[in-house]
């Protein structure tokens, strides 16, 4: 009998291989794939479960909180509707996690994970209950900007320069995260689906040719090179053609900039004179533009909180196309920025030519209210020198006082900036303002920086530039900010 | 193994019942309660009376067997009374009886030991048969057949308002394999001459393949009036491996191949719980929410446990049907992950090596084939519901031993140990 019970032992042994073989493959190879599958209700039930901390504003107004339902599952809510949805994004069970909510996902979850350090940490009287995220943001200024770009596609981004804290973000259409949370997923994929692209954050998530706010870093690049200054003159042209093309430089109002002779690159600036910058482009060319753009932080990734779109400056050929450079000068052909890039220069030129890493999160606070980690301010980049921030402080501010900028002006504070109007092939313009204030600030005087987008000129379609579209939009957020 | 060293590890197992006890709770949020305390104790008194049994009735029995059954037991109670805190006190009931059970299955065989099991042989069987078929009784009577899940395994004592549940198919299956390794021990001879030719088919006397067609016959009929597809299947591999084992040949086994291959199908053409059940093995998330549901349910949970798991508490075992009982295995390897799995399979594997061990050491048939038939039902069982879990066989409703809730399956386990125990000290040096 002892060959056969050896051959059955055998064969139970091996059955036993075979399970444990089977629970490897289901468990190591197989798993990761049943842990995720959609019909795994895990994830969903302790989304459901687990309390989940509020956001707040950086002056304490709530913009999402979690309520608990009838049936003992918790509500994501947005008090706020639209305002913030592009900030706090949604936390859906169907549409999965987006903006705030999922960046600070493990903020904002309650410590009580159901492990025994977790049980044991609360034995010992610690706190699970989940942390706040509390934004850099202001309602007030987000409020003014919201009011201000109304129903214009655009966007609207603030920020601290000394510090890079984001002061308001607006980008319209927008979208209602209650909606996303806890609407019906047929809303959400109407919204998705929306051909005005109201999921879009125009902020970030989309670049646009930034026109003549773009001289702002051709001014840079000349300054840069030592070779000018403010007061150095330029030639006065109506018109300008370009080497090796047919095309023609015009001014916007096709006259000349000034006197007909020669005009200071302040004075240039102010006016937003086209010819003078695409000539000024080729005199210092590629190679020096290219330099000042990408200090600035194009052709690179912003360190943020959320994926930024590329802003981008394709330096191929440059060198070798004056016509492309002249144009390139203008903020025109290829060159793509979005409204927080423009913002950092602003803010570059305010903050002495150093660019701060841009952030969302002013701190996390626990279930009382009492901050638990504050976000440090950190340099991300330099721009530009001091001295060239300076002469560019000067000259920006000239923009505001008696040129194309003066209805961003605000009584009482200095404040600089640079419209641009980018034309696009066929349809109305994007207009831009960016500007920062106060100019020559005192030492712990609160500082501003601001972009401005406006798609397709705006309420004003083809009549629209940044001066009579976009500056207005700025002067209300800037005197919102130097009012309060 | 020293005497000292399987005291200790039996008392392990009393550590890990109490670990778990406080593990769970804690998980929970709430302090350790004092099932905490009472946990330990109660595994300290079943397997350290246990193990006094032993000491005292079958003093040369293997030294490997209370302590692994001791862990597996532990480490499922822990699962158990984590996944329902009232069944986990219940079970704890449940091992204090199966204990007793076993002391005094080894204080009726102390002095003549398992040899005098052959004269009631018949009696097994036909109290073995009988037990299959109670839960056929109709309802309304004190004792009477119950239907749970679709399937009538179980049998309920009602004496006013006492009621009493148990699956007699637990203590059938050792029955019945006290019954074969007797039969076969006697007829083994008969059934290895097969004189009798039918074409290119060698057969045995007809008059000796009597009881063996009953037996497959028996298990037919429990899968059919009973809907258990896995007691029956359980009974008859066992039935085909211990034919073998007496005959070392290979025609038995390959006939209860072709018969379970020619029932199986038609099985699957007439019986519409098995064809589900196949569908269900095969295709577990075709019909998701219905037939394939508690299949897909374990996935998941193993899928979520990975490599070391949610720890204990930590898994969500209230999602998988049947947590507590067919699928403890789900729960646990969710919570210990693919690391506390294998070594849950290696205790079986370790404990199956003991049991055939014994078997191959002993000298006489009658003992060969009881302690290879109890370490094949164990085996074959634990394959059959582990398979089930992991898609390597379609699910066959049925208990993990020593793991499992359920005070029926427990008892008999542990009277299986028992018995495994006095075969390896009757055959001790």
């Amino acid at each position: 009998m002892n060959p056969a019970l050896r051959r059955l032992a055998a064969a139970c042994l091996a059955g036993l291989v075979l399970v444990a073989g089977g629970l490897t493959f289901q468990q190591a190879v197989a798993g990761p794939g049943y842990r995720d599958d959609l019909r795994n209700p895990r994830a969903l039930l302790d989304r459901a479960e687990r309390p989940r901390g509020q956001i707040v504003t950086a002056d304490g107004v709530v913009v999402a909180r979690s309520e608990e339902g009838a049936d003992g599952a918790r509500v994501r809510l947005y008090p706020e509707g639209d305002l913030y949805g592009h900030v706090t994004g949604y936390a859906s069970s169907y549409f999965g996690d987006t903006g705030i909510e999922a960046t600070r996902a493990a903020d904002l979850r309650s410590g009580n994970d159901g492990s025994l350090t977790a049980a044991l940490f609360r034995l010992l009287g610690g706190d699970l209950r989940p942390h706040q995220v509390q934004l850099t943001l202001r309602d007030d200024l987000q409020r003014v900007a919201a009011a201000a770009l109304g129903e214009q596609r655009g966007a609207v981004i603030a920020l601290d320069p000394s510090t890079g804290a984001i002061l308001a973000l607006v980008s319209h259409p927008g979208f209602d995260p209650n909606v996303l949370a806890t609407g019906d997923p047929a809303e959400g994929n109407a919204l998705d689906a929306d051909p005005d692209q109201p999921l879009l954050n125009r902020a970030i998530a989309a670049a646009y040719p930034p026109g003549s706010s773009f001289k702002v870093l051709v001014a840079a690049a000349a300054l840069a090179t030592g070779d000018y200054d403010p007061g150095t003159e330029l030639e006065d042209r109506d018109e300008l053609a370009l080497p090796g093309s047919t095309a023609v430089i015009r001014n916007s109002d096709e006259g000349f900039c000034g006197d007909g002779a020669t005009i200071t690159l302040q004075r240039a600036l102010a006016v937003s004179c086209n010819t003078a910058f695409a000539a000024l482009g080729m005199e210092i060319g590629a190679g020096a533009l290219l330099a000042a753009v990408e200090g600035a932080g194009f052709n690179g990734t912003i360190p943020f909180d959320f994926p930024t779109a590329a802003s981008v400056l394709p330096p191929d050929g440059l060198a070798d196309d004056l016509p492309a450079l002249a144009q390139t000068a203008l903020g025109q052909r290829d060159v793509r920025a979005t409204p927080l890039q423009m913002a950092l220069l602003a803010a570059a030129v305010a903050n002495g030519g150093e660019i701060m890493r841009p952030y969302l999160v002013r701190a996390i606070l626990n279930a009382d209210g009492e901050e638990t980690s504050l976000t440090r301010a950190s340099a991300w980049r330099r721009a530009m020198a001091e001295e060239v921030a300076a002469a560019l402080a000067q000259m920006m501010e000239a923009v505001i006082a008696d040129g194309t900028g003066w209805r961003a002006a605000v009584p009482g504070a200095r404040v600089a900036g640079k419209t641009g109007t980018a034309e696009v092939p066929g349809g109305a313009p994007d207009v831009w303002f960016i500007g920062f204030g106060p100019v020559d600030p005192e030492p712990g005087e609160p500082r501003i920086a601001i972009a401005v987008l406006v798609e397709d000129g705006g309420s004003l379609g083809e009549d629209g530039s940044g001066g009579s579209v976009a500056a207005p939009i700025a002067q209300k957020v800037l005197a919102a900010f130097f009012g309060g | 193994m020293s005497r000292l060293t399987e005291a200790a590890l039996v008392c392990l197992a009393a550590a890990v019942a109490a670990v778990g006890a406080a593990l769970a709770p804690l998980a929970a949020g709430d302090l350790p309660t004092y099932d905490t305390l009472l946990a330990p104790a109660v595994f300290l008194a079943a397997f350290g009376g246990l193990l006094l049994a032993v000491r005292r009735w079958a003093p040369r029995a293997a030294r490997t067997l209370l302590p692994l059954a001791a862990l597996l037991t532990a480490v499922g109670w822990v699962e158990v009374a984590r996944v329902d805190r009232d069944l986990g006190r219940l079970q704890l009931w449940w091992l204090l009886v199966g204990a007793t059970l076993a002391a005094a299955t080894l204080f009726v065989l102390r002095r003549r030991g398992v040899g005098v099991l052959r004269r009631y042989r018949y009696l097994f069987l036909v109290a073995g048969l009988g037990l299959l078929l109670l839960p056929l009784l109709p309802s309304g009577w004190p004792v009477r057949g119950v239907t749970i899940n679709g399937s009538r395994l179980w049998v309920r004592l009602q004496a006013g308002d006492l009621s009493l549940s148990f699956q007699p198919g637990e203590a059938a299956k050792l029955l019945i394999v006290a019954f074969l390794a007797s039969y076969l021990a006697d007829r083994h001879r008969a059934l290895t001459n097969m004189p009798r030719r039918l074409g290119p088919v060698s057969l045995p006397e007809p008059r000796q393949l009597l009881p063996v067609l009953l037996a497959f016959g028996v298990s037919f009929a429990v899968l059919i009036y009973q809907r258990d597809l896995g007691a029956s299947l359980l009974l008859f591999v066992v039935f085909a491996a211990m034919l073998f084992a007496a005959t070392g040949r290979y025609a038995y086994p390959a006939a209860a191949l072709a018969l379970l291959a020619g029932g199986g199908l038609a099985a699957y053409r007439y019986f519409g719980h098995v064809r589900v059940r196949v569908e269900a093995w095969l295709h577990p998330f075709a019909d998701f929410a219905g037939s394939g549901y508690q299949v897909a349910q374990g996935l998941f949970a193993l899928g979520s446990g990975g490599l070391t798991g949610t720890g204990l508490g930590a898994g969500r075992p209230d999602l998988i049907p049947a947590a507590a009982t067919d699928f403890i295995f789900a729960a646990l390897a969710e919570e210990l992950g693919l690391a506390g799995g294998l070594a849950v399979v290696a205790a079986y594997a370790l404990l199956a090596a003991a049991g055939f061990g014994i078997a191959l050491r002993a000298r006489d048939p009658f003992r060969k084939l009881l302690a290879g038939g109890l370490t094949l039902t164990l085996v074959v069982q634990t394959v059959l519901i582990l398979g089930g879990i992991l898609r390597l066989l379609p699910l066959t409703g049925i208990t993990l031993p020593f793991m499992s809730y359920g005070g029926s399956s427990l008892l008999a386990n542990l009277v299986l140990i028992a018995l495994l125990a006095r075969v390896s000290h009757e055959e001790g040096s």
